[in-house]
């Protein structure tokens, strides 16, 4: 068997060599370049980099929401990854096809849903509206404001004057975007944790219980340590795609919450072209993803990579 | 594992399924309603579904969407399987080097695939236009295209190029628990190589291409992203639709679409459940399990007649593949077809069937965000456009850089209605280039409902007192240009002080929250719907606004005291075209008095036309029979004691510009 079928990998070693490595290369080119902008000659340079600087911001916020984005899904996905394991097959399959469900139909329809619900005008703030939420909260944040100013008078600080609200600010908030997130990524948590821990030996936790362990230490000592593979790459799968999105930001943050997608798309497809710093961006974006990636693989090192399903 | 849960698993798992069912329900729900909103139900009605039908757009981009997500499987499945036993004969240490590389694009982030595909094709591109110049002029019997762009082919490629690493990934197990023996033993036994691998291998590893391929159509039709950047201007997917559609308009016709998405695959999941059930019940029942589909194909395939059977599917099958490609190009090919963009909300659609019906063209009708966006998207190679419609500032940018084909005028005999006082302007002195297709201000569109007095001044829109409540507009140039005239600079200058200071106004509103977002057609259904109290936009979008606003609402608009800008937009024609002749007519066509009076009707920007800018009063009573109300036709058409208050941008140097870029990127970090 051995050698007589290499060439089969032969075509594809072309194929990774004109799509995966040689774009990185014209990437990599393109983020040492940048254009004179009177003769429109490239030349190389470092500016790009250099410059960088001026997007800490951005960098920072994209790393946090995405990083509260993963802590959400993995708080709500592990749960819900583990009690369904303990549910029946038939059950089992039933919630499976209804987490991969949603995203047969396109993640941008599930965004666009999220849009008409948290908007000044949509169907949340209609709703407190209707059942009154907003006149008690006009009737009882003036208390409060009140007390504030009190407090202010006494100790020092600024004074506030209560402005009654028509709807609560949603949309256009990074609350909205990590919802957004949660919302769109949180079946890539659920999915390769599930697979982990449906496949765990039952012997194994049998053989911990029968030497004297209780629930909760069964559960850190044997369950969760086999399970973290599935954890570490729910955590890549929804982290990489949360940390880069731009349609999510930019639908339900307005352009206020300005994520490093936005700053990408913005130099490529968006209102100032400029792909040399697009393209720097994307390089050091990739390789903080890579570096963030290694680091944590390292803490699962020696097990196997779960695979999605 | 234990098989019990507690009571607050299952409620758990419940509330997960609700938040995320809810949203897709509301979907749903939302695409009977009878109205066009999103949020207040009207009564159920059935015509959003018959609308979808009539959307040509939409229609369009679910059947590229399914094309390609359908393409991009059954090839990557097919090269992904092949390249995963050729990588599995590989030693091992080469292996592990490639498989590395295999995972780069599944670790990458969407955006970096897209953006470094975009870059790969765009190089190819230019590349290979330097050879067809080369090689069509040394001989002459076989034209090469010089000019190719993103579309279809290459969003093909880019999904094959991401999806062949999920098939890898989900074939490799598969290989890895194959016992290697298998293979020689067949071959020992006397099997043809071929034989043995459709009898032995194939079997085997079976379970990993269905999942692969399961994957990959997964990925493929959810993707977005890397369609975005690789699919150009004039191929989109149901989800780049829907992206241009958020910035504009967004009809329940997409809830439609949606729903009709999500209730075809439910009920392919559930045929699978039910079947899956039920081979279960025989399982259990011990009876002979029917064989599937799959397996009932690769034992025929691998019985002795198979040969002749396998043969004739592959040749089937290659012949259907090029039968596609062939309809795919032919239908394209055979028909004449004028690719025109312009701005969301531009046109009276009407119009571009009448030309349709006239001269048997098909339009490629394409909409860009801004000038901005616009100009990115011509240089970034995604564009095959024919016909623009940019504005003054960015028309001469345009040519500067050599960009622009100079028209025919003797085919534009609809020239001769331009008023005198839009031809030759200064980003067109000879009028080489462009026949004008709009004109008018920019201003201030306020909610009256929502603000305390009326605003007088750009200041509004930097002021905390409707903080939450302002939209800027989502371009630098206008952006800046409003900042500017509020500090009583020129919205042309080029001193980098005055700019810096611009856009400190800008920015320090940004930092206090005074702006809700940055739109662009968003505005509509934002100041339609109440959502927010004061924008900058063009006087016509106003004019279409107040056809739609919602009750409580009261739209106004305001040239600000600072004085504003006044612009003109026209069709110019993008060099090399390819399709110039039918340019010239849809531009003939679209100069025409008759189309002029649609338009105007339907955007509410003023024409050019001297004729139809006349007679649009009387056009309006007679079609709606009242009185055109003469202070809209004013905020329209802006007389000249307006205009004089206003400045038309002018280019401005690539230093400064490249100054706008820079402080645009800087907004909002």
């Amino acid at each position: 068997m051995k050698n007589k079928r290499g060439w089969f990998a032969f075509p594809y070693v072309i194929w990774m060599a004109l799509f995966v490595v040689i774009p990185i290369v014209i990437m990599a080119v393109y983020a040492f370049t940048a254009a004179d902008p009177a003769t429109g000659a490239t030349q190389p340079t470092l500016g790009n980099f250099t410059g960088m600087g001026l997007y800490l911001s951005v960098f920072l916020r994209s790393f946090w929401l995405a990083l509260l984005a993963t802590l959400v899904c993995l708080l709500i996905g592990y749960p819900v990854s583990y009690w369904m394991a303990k549910e029946g097959p038939r059950f089992q399959r039933l919630a499976m096809a209804l987490i991969m469900l949603p995203m047969w139909m396109n993640f941008l329809l599930r965004t666009y849903s999220w849009m008409s619900i948290l908007e000044n005008n949509g169907l949340l703030n209609q709703l407190f509206q209707n059942i009154g939420v907003i006149d008690l909260y006009n009737r009882i944040a003036p208390f409060f404001v009140d007390l504030h100013n009190v407090f202010a008078r006494y100790f020092g600080g600024v004074e506030t004057s209560f402005v009654p609200i028509y709807h609560f600010q949603m949309i256009g908030t990074p609350g909205a975007v990590v919802l957004g997130m949660v919302y769109n990524y949180l079946p890539f948590m659920i999915l390769p944790i599930y697979s982990v821990i449906v496949k765990l030996d039952n012997s194994l936790i049998e053989a911990a219980r029968d030497l004297g362990a209780d629930g909760v230490r069964v559960f850190r000592r044997v369950i969760f340590p086999l399970s973290l593979p599935g954890i570490l790459s729910g955590v890549t799968m929804v982290f990489v795609p949360s940390v880069s999105t731009f349609a999510i930001s930019n639908l339900l943050g307005g352009g206020n919450q300005m994520m490093l997608g936005d700053l990408i798309e913005l130099q490529f497809l968006g209102g100032a072209y400029n792909p040399h710093l697009g393209a720097a961006i994307s390089m050091v974006m990739m390789v903080i993803v890579v570096v963030c990636m290694v680091v944590m693989n390292h803490f699962g090192e020696g097990e196997e990579q779960a695979v999605m399903l | 594992m234990k098989k019990t849960n507690p009571i607050g698993g299952r409620i758990f798992i419940g509330l997960t399924f609700l938040f995320l069912y809810l949203p897709i329900f509301l979907l749903i729900v939302f695409s009977f309603n009878a109205g066009d909103s999103s949020a207040v139900w009207r009564g159920f009605s059935l015509e959003w579904y018959a609308a979808l039908f009539h959307n040509r757009l939409i229609m369009e981009s679910l059947y590229t969407t399914l094309l390609v997500s359908l393409l991009a499987t059954a090839i990557a499945t097919a090269a992904g399987t092949f390249a995963a036993i050729g990588l599995y004969s590989l030693s091992r240490r080469r292996r592990d080097a490639l498989l590395v590389v295999n995972d780069i694009p599944m670790m990458n982030a969407d955006i970096v695939t897209g953006v470094s595909l975009c870059l790969f094709f765009v190089a190819f591109f230019q590349g290979w236009g330097t050879f067809a110049q080369w090689f069509n002029g040394v001989q002459s019997a076989v034209e090469l295209p010089v000019r190719l762009t993103l579309g279809f082919t290459t969003m093909l490629l880019a999904h094959v190029a991401f999806n062949i690493p999920y098939v890898i990934l989900n074939v490799a197990p598969k290989l890895r628990q194959m016992d290697k023996n298998l293979v020689d033993a067949a071959q020992d036994l006397g099997c043809t190589w071929m034989q043995a691998f459709w009898k032995v291998i194939l079997p085997e590893i079976k379970p990993g291409i269905v999942s692969g391929a399961l994957i990959a159509f997964t990925m493929s039709i959810d993707d977005f992203v890397i369609s975005y950047f690789t699919a150009g201007s004039s191929t989109s997917t149901l989800a780049m639709r829907i992206y241009s559609m958020t910035k504009k308009r967004i009809t329940p016709e997409v809830n439609a679409v949606s729903t009709l998405l999500f209730l075809s695959v439910l009920a392919l999941l559930v045929l699978n459940n039910v079947r899956e059930i039920r081979q279960e019940r025989r399982a259990d029942r011990q009876e002979v399990r029917e064989p599937s589909l799959m397996e009932k194909l690769s034992m025929r395939l691998s019985s002795p007649a198979g040969k002749w059977v396998r043969r004739g599917l592959t040749a089937a099958m290659a012949c259907g593949f090029v039968v596609v490609v062939a309809l795919l190009t032919g239908a394209t090919a055979s028909q004449p077809v004028v690719n025109v963009c312009s701005w969301g909300e531009y046109i009276d659609e009407e119009l571009i069937t009448q030309f349709e019906d006239a001269t048997g063209i098909r339009v490629n009708y394409q909409t860009a965000e801004s000038n901005e966006a616009l100009y990115s998207l011509l240089k970034s190679g995604g564009a095959d456009y024919d016909v623009i419609v940019p504005s003054d500032y960015m028309i001469s940018q345009l040519m500067e850089e050599g960009m622009l084909e100079e028209l025919d005028y003797s085919r534009i005999p609809n020239f001769q209605y331009i008023d005198e006082r839009f031809r030759n302007l200064p980003y067109d002195p000879e009028n080489k280039y462009t026949v004008p297709y709009s004109w008018g201000t920019l201003g201030l569109i306020y909610n009256a409902n929502m603000v305390e007095e009326e605003p007088h001044s750009w200041g509004a829109l930097y002021d905390d007192q409707y903080a939450g409540g302002v939209l800027l507009i989502n371009n630098s140039r206008d952006a800046l240009g409003a900042a500017l005239l509020h500090l009583g600079y020129s919205v042309n200058t080029t001193d980098e002080g005055e700019i810096r200071e611009a856009f400190a106004l800008i920015a320090g509103a940004s930092r206090r929250g005074v702006f809700q977002g940055k739109v662009m057609d968003q505005v509509f259904q934002k100041m339609e719907g109440g959502n927010a109290a004061i924008a900058t936009y063009y006087a016509g979008d106003y004019l279409s606004m107040l056809d739609n606003q919602a009750d409580g609402v009261d739209l106004r608009y305001v040239i600000p005291e600072e004085g504003a800008n006044w612009f003109v937009d026209a069709m110019c024609v993008l060099k090399d075209a390819p399709h110039y002749d039918e340019a010239m007519e849809w531009i003939n066509f679209i100069a025409s008095t008759k189309a002029n009076l649609a338009n105007m009707d339907y955007i509410w920007y003023a024409s050019p036309n001297a004729e139809a800018l006349e007679q649009y009063p009387a056009y309006y009573e007679e079609l709606y029979g009242e009185e055109l109300d003469p202070e809209l036709y004013k905020i329209m058409a802006a007389p000249a004691e307006v205009l004089e208050r206003c400045e038309m941008y002018l280019v401005l140097p690539p230093a400064t510009r490249a100054l706008y870029n820079e402080l645009w990127v800087q907004l909002g970090t």
